[in-house]
């Protein structure tokens, strides 16, 4: 622990601790001859004890104005769990239900909702996780960095629940959640998970970097591919010459190649989002060691009320006082 | 009305002037003291024919008498701060006011002597036949005076002034004096008839609170000291002054002055006659 003062000249107040040493506080009374007298082994301790309690309150004043903080710093915390990046799909696509509706009666649940609400409760159940999260959809949008705190975590998946719209570029997104374990100590699991119900082709540069990204932080990667009915499965390969054909396709080969664990779950309605969601909770977790900020405190309300504390005898010591008989 | 008390000595007086007390001299008085030949005291009407007749050589015998003479009588007043404490300032005025005054009613010149670090000759007194008691100006001034002393070492100086003969001497204090001091100045005042009068005040043990925070300051020696006050320390006091005045009696019997006599608060001119009759 640390302290910084936010005015320290006040402390030169603190000098005021040594008054009741020279002067008791009490006006004297002349009496005709103090040598008769034998010392007072009890008088001496309490004069003693008001002088030091005096004192002590003083200088908790004067620690008290200057202003005291305990610095802000890193602690060190063990986790159990991995950094979990949640890339959240929010194209408009991912407004529509699992059978390609829009809207109506029977739309029901849009991918959007069923994949926020799957992740909620993933995020629950995985006490020990850090979670990261990024939405992306022509561009990423940086939500919540790594962080323990659930509540928050919680809230950031609520937010990104209003209407999507653009396209889905995958490349943006997943250099962003990749850039939330740079710099960081590999001390767990890291796994970035990518929710989105399309892909897109990423171009041979980015490809390259991404691959090492990942690769340098040896990160995992699962994707949960919300697969509507009348999009192509994974591993079907493009039947047209184009590439635009099936873009998913590709992505899923090109993920495979990234040198790093990867798993793709195909989820074509909400109960297969959930088993694919409860598979990667299954995953074994490592101790995790993490620094977290504590902010800076302010403690001069602990030096008031350790001078309120110590005045209080004085008040009562105050009330005993004769100073005529 | 100034109080007036009496006081008497047990040893004659050398003095010449005539007075109340019982004298060496021989002159005119009542006390007989014998027979002397008539050239010796020439003084027809004294003749003792009883005593003519008897004599050997047949010479004429006159009788002789003591006569009465007068004393000295001095306050010898302490004037050290300690003696600022309640109103013993007041009571030593009073006290000397009435020592003034009995020895104007008995005839017998009187003095003041006041002694702080240095003898205070501004409040002091010759001895003198001072009419009608303490002159109103130096018994306003002694009123007045407020004691800052640090010691009252000028007691022992004042012995000199007393003058050679042998003097009453009322020595007014409250004696918190610390021991040697006070056995060297009763060896000093070994010629004199000495009175040690202690003032004292209730104010100083039995008055003090039972509970309370009080913080004393001794004015001598600029000694603080904060006390708690409860029934035990209040009695603690009292047993301390108590012990105070068997040891100034002890001193002062011992170092051949009179037994102290204590003045409470206030003077009581009856008692203090009771205890010139008693000692």
């Amino acid at each position: 622990m640390s302290f910084g003062f936010v005015s320290p000249w006040w402390l030169l107040l603190g000098a005021g601790a040594l008054l009741p040493w020279l002067r008791p506080g009490q006006p004297a009374v002349d009496y005709s001859s103090l040598a008769m007298m034998p010392e007072d082994r009890l008088s001496v301790a309490i004069d003693r004890g008001l002088r030091a309690l005096t004192s002590l309150a003083l200088a908790a004043l004067a620690a008290g104005i200057a202003g005291p903080y305990a610095l802000e710093q890193w602690e060190e915390r063990l986790g159990t769990g991995a950094h979990i990046v949640l890339l959240m799909d929010r194209s408009s696509s991912m407004n529509e239900n699992f059978s390609g509706r829009y809207l109506g009666g029977t739309a029901g649940e849009s991918k959007n909702a069923v994949a926020r609400r799957l992740l909620a409760d993933f995020v629950r159940r995985r006490g020990d996780d850090l979670f990261a999260m990024v939405a992306f959809s022509a561009a990423p949008r940086y939500v919540m960095p790594l962080t323990q705190d659930r509540e928050a975590v919680l809230a950031a998946i609520d937010s990104v629940g209003d209407r999507g719209h653009g396209i889905t570029n995958i490349a943006p997104g997943l250099a962003m959640a990749l850039d939330f374990f740079n710099g960081r100590p590999a001390t767990g699991a890291r796994i970035i998970l990518l929710v989105s119900d399309g892909a897109t082709r990423i171009e041979e540069e980015s490809q390259d970097m991404i691959r090492q990204w990942f690769q340098d932080s040896q990160s995992r990667l699962y994707w949960i591919y919300l697969r509507s009915t009348n999009s192509a499965p994974l591993d079907r390969p493009p039947t047209g010459a184009s590439d635009d054909a099936s873009p998913e396709y590709l992505l899923h080969r090109y993920f495979q190649s990234l040198g790093v664990p990867y798993t793709a779950y195909e989820a074509t309605n909400p109960r297969a989002v959930e088993e694919a969601i409860a598979d990667i909770g299954r995953l074994a977790n490592q101790p995790l060691r993490y620094l977290e900020k504590v902010p800076r405190k302010d403690l001069s309300g602990w030096c008031y009320g350790c001078a309120l504390i110590l005045l209080l005898p004085l008040l009562a010591a105050k009330s005993l006082e004769v100073h005529a008989w | 009305m100034i109080p007036e008390f009496h006081y008497r000595v047990r040893w004659r007086a050398a003095g010449a002037h005539p007075g109340r007390h019982a004298s060496h001299r021989t002159g005119g008085g009542y006390e007989f003291a014998g027979h002397q030949p008539f050239a010796a005291f020439p003084d027809p009407r004294n003749i003792d024919s009883h005593a003519t007749l008897n004599d050997p050589f047949g010479q004429l015998m006159v009788k002789t008498f003591r006569q009465r003479s007068a004393i000295p009588v001095f306050v010898l007043a302490d004037l050290s701060a300690s003696m600022g404490y309640a109103d013993k300032v007041q009571v030593l005025a009073e006290f000397t006011s009435a020592a003034a005054y009995s020895a104007y009613r008995s005839g017998d010149p009187f003095g003041l002597i006041v002694c702080g670090e240095t003898i205070r000759w501004d409040v002091s007194l010759p001895l003198r036949w001072h009419k009608g008691g303490l002159p109103a100006d130096t018994a306003a001034n002694l009123a007045r005076i407020r004691p800052d002393a640090r010691s009252a070492a000028a007691l022992e100086a004042a012995v000199p002034h007393l003058g050679r003969g042998r003097a009453l001497v009322l020595l007014v204090s409250d004696f918190h004096l610390d021991d040697a001091f006070l056995e060297s100045l009763f060896d000093a005042l070994r010629p004199h008839d000495v009175v040690p009068v202690a003032v004292w005040s209730r104010a100083e043990y039995d008055a003090l609170p039972d509970w309370g925070l009080i913080h004393l300051r001794d004015p001598e020696t600029g000694q603080r000291r904060r006390l708690f006050m409860r029934p035990a320390l209040k009695r603690r006091f009292r047993d301390v002054f108590q012990a105070r005045r068997e040891r100034l009696r002890e001193l002062a019997v011992r170092h051949g002055a009179r037994e102290p006599f204590l003045l409470e608060d206030r003077l009581d001119a009856d008692a203090l006659t009771r205890y010139f009759y008693e000692t």
